[in-house]
């Protein structure tokens, strides 16, 4: 009986690290233009301003950054602040620009194209929304005594990730097109004695997915 | 005994307690990287107030928490640096010195007219957030005032970790890099420090119509796409 055990407190974990909460997906591209990207050339992903009410967040962004340059079909990905130091003043959160006619007024600026050009930087990829937990329920206590402790009941909540890139190409100095990616996950929490939580991890796979389909977009030779 | 032992731990308690509650954040030197910016042929002298070399701001959240924020001569580097940057010369003057002991073309005095920083549990957001306000006051060689120019710097950084020190540490850093960027791109639009170059202005010091007081608000159709943002009085009203 007892040689089970430690088969038993085994199997317990491998469930709860396999088993998640349940994610749905939408994602979505816009194309404005043809994209393609030869072997010197690199993208770089910025978060939009704050200044303009973005919030996207860090971890986000370094995730996407991380991604991009990683697996199958991987990028030359510039670090951002490597890119924001290289071009400073033009891409600090009040100066960066807003749209495709601020880009063509920087990129006459003196030394903007130099640096750009030595980076390697073909596309900027500008980053918009934000991780929110929409809703969320149920109940869950724990005690704990001088014989152990445990927990019993159930608690679950649903988390949104809305985010869309806007990619910009610098050769053109133009919109080459949008990628959104609409991701809802439910986790949930039930206990009795042992909690076993199933976790859904919107805002990872919400950052694997949308990295996925803009290297699909950006190396794509499709037409318009 | 037992009774001195149980006051000692209470005390231990306590502090403890007290240490939780209170933060203090020290901004390290922040550095500029090198503009893409032609600089102003011309010799500016740079008068650093006392206070751009151990400025600490206090911000107590009722009943909650107590932030400290030490900036130390943070500023002072800050503005020598954007200055070396801005200028083809300039002569670094302290609070004390006679600066009619020197030949410029302009003599710039900055002094921080607010600091204000807000935390999560202040903004209910998970961002720290630092409002910094200059004020530069701008003279000719003969000492008279040319101008004067309010710039409201904004910084912010979503939470990172327990305490979140590191994150108003980044606000900061980007407060001052935002300054750094409206100072680069619009002083002279707003001061027309240029002008000044080898030639006082006419009018005399007395004169207050020389004084040309420019805020940043007015400077919000520059082609560059400047943002222009609501002061530290706009944010806490």
């Amino acid at each position: 009986m007892s040689s089970n055990k430690p088969l038993t407190v085994f199997l317990a974990i491998t469930l709860a690290l396999t088993m998640s909460g349940c994610i749905s997906a939408r994602i979505e591209d816009a194309r404005e233009e043809t994209t393609g990207l030869n072997a010197n050339e690199s993208v770089v992903v910025m978060a939009k301003s704050y200044h303009q009410g973005n919030e996207t967040e860090a971890k986000y962004i370094s995730c996407v950054e991380s991604a991009l340059g990683r697996g199958k079909g991987a990028l030359r990905v510039i670090p951002t602040q490597q890119f924001i130091d290289n071009l400073f003043p033009w891409f600090e959160p009040r100066t960066a620009p807003a749209d495709t006619k601020g880009l063509t007024t920087l990129m006459s600026k003196p030394g903007v194209p130099g640096a750009v050009k030595d980076m390697g930087v073909r596309y900027i990829i500008w980053l918009d929304g934000d991780t929110d937990r929409v809703t969320q329920g149920g109940s869950l206590s724990c005690a704990a005594g001088p014989g152990g402790g445990g927990c019993f009941g159930f608690a679950w909540w649903q988390d949104d990730a809305d985010y869309e890139a806007s990619i910009w190409d610098l050769q053109d100095a133009e919109a080459s097109g949008t990628v959104t990616a609409d991701y809802s996950g439910t986790s949930f929490l039930p206990a009795l004695v042992i909690p076993i939580p199933l976790i859904a991890r919107t805002r990872a796979k919400a950052c694997n997915g949308l990295a996925n389909q803009l290297k699909l977009f950006i190396v794509s030779d499709e037409a318009v | 005994m037992i009774a001195t032992k149980l006051i000692k731990q209470g005390f231990i308690i306590c502090a403890l307690f007290l240490a939780a509650c209170a933060a203090n954040v020290t901004v390290e030197n922040p550095t500029i990287p090198k503009p893409h910016i032609d600089s102003l042929p011309m010799v500016v002298a740079l008068r650093i107030p006392g206070e751009f070399h151990n400025f600490v701001h206090e911000e107590n959240v009722l009943g909650k928490e107590s932030w400290t924020i030490n900036l130390g001569s943070a500023n002072a580097l800050f503005f020598e640096q954007l200055f070396g940057f801005m200028f083809d010369d300039v002569i670094i003057l302290g609070p004390d010195d006679n600066a009619l002991e020197h030949t410029f073309d302009a003599l710039v005095e900055p002094e921080i007219e607010g600091f204000e920083f807000s935390v999560p549990n202040q903004s209910k957001t998970d961002a720290f957030a630092v409002w910094i306000r200059y004020r530069i006051e701008v003279y000719d060689s003969a000492g008279n005032s040319a101008s004067a120019w309010t710039v409201s710097a904004y910084g912010k950084s979503q939470k990172e970790g327990l305490g979140g020190s590191r994150s108003l540490q980044r606000a900061a850093v980007l407060a001052m890099r935002d300054a750094a960027a409206l100072i680069l791109l619009q002083m002279n639009k707003a001061t027309k420090i240029a002008s000044l170059d080898g030639a006082p202005i006419k009018l005399t010091r007395d004169d207050p119509s020389t004084i040309v007081e420019v805020d940043v608000e007015t400077l919000q159709n520059s082609p560059v796409g400047i943002f222009a943002i609501g002061g530290i009085d706009d944010e806490f009203k």
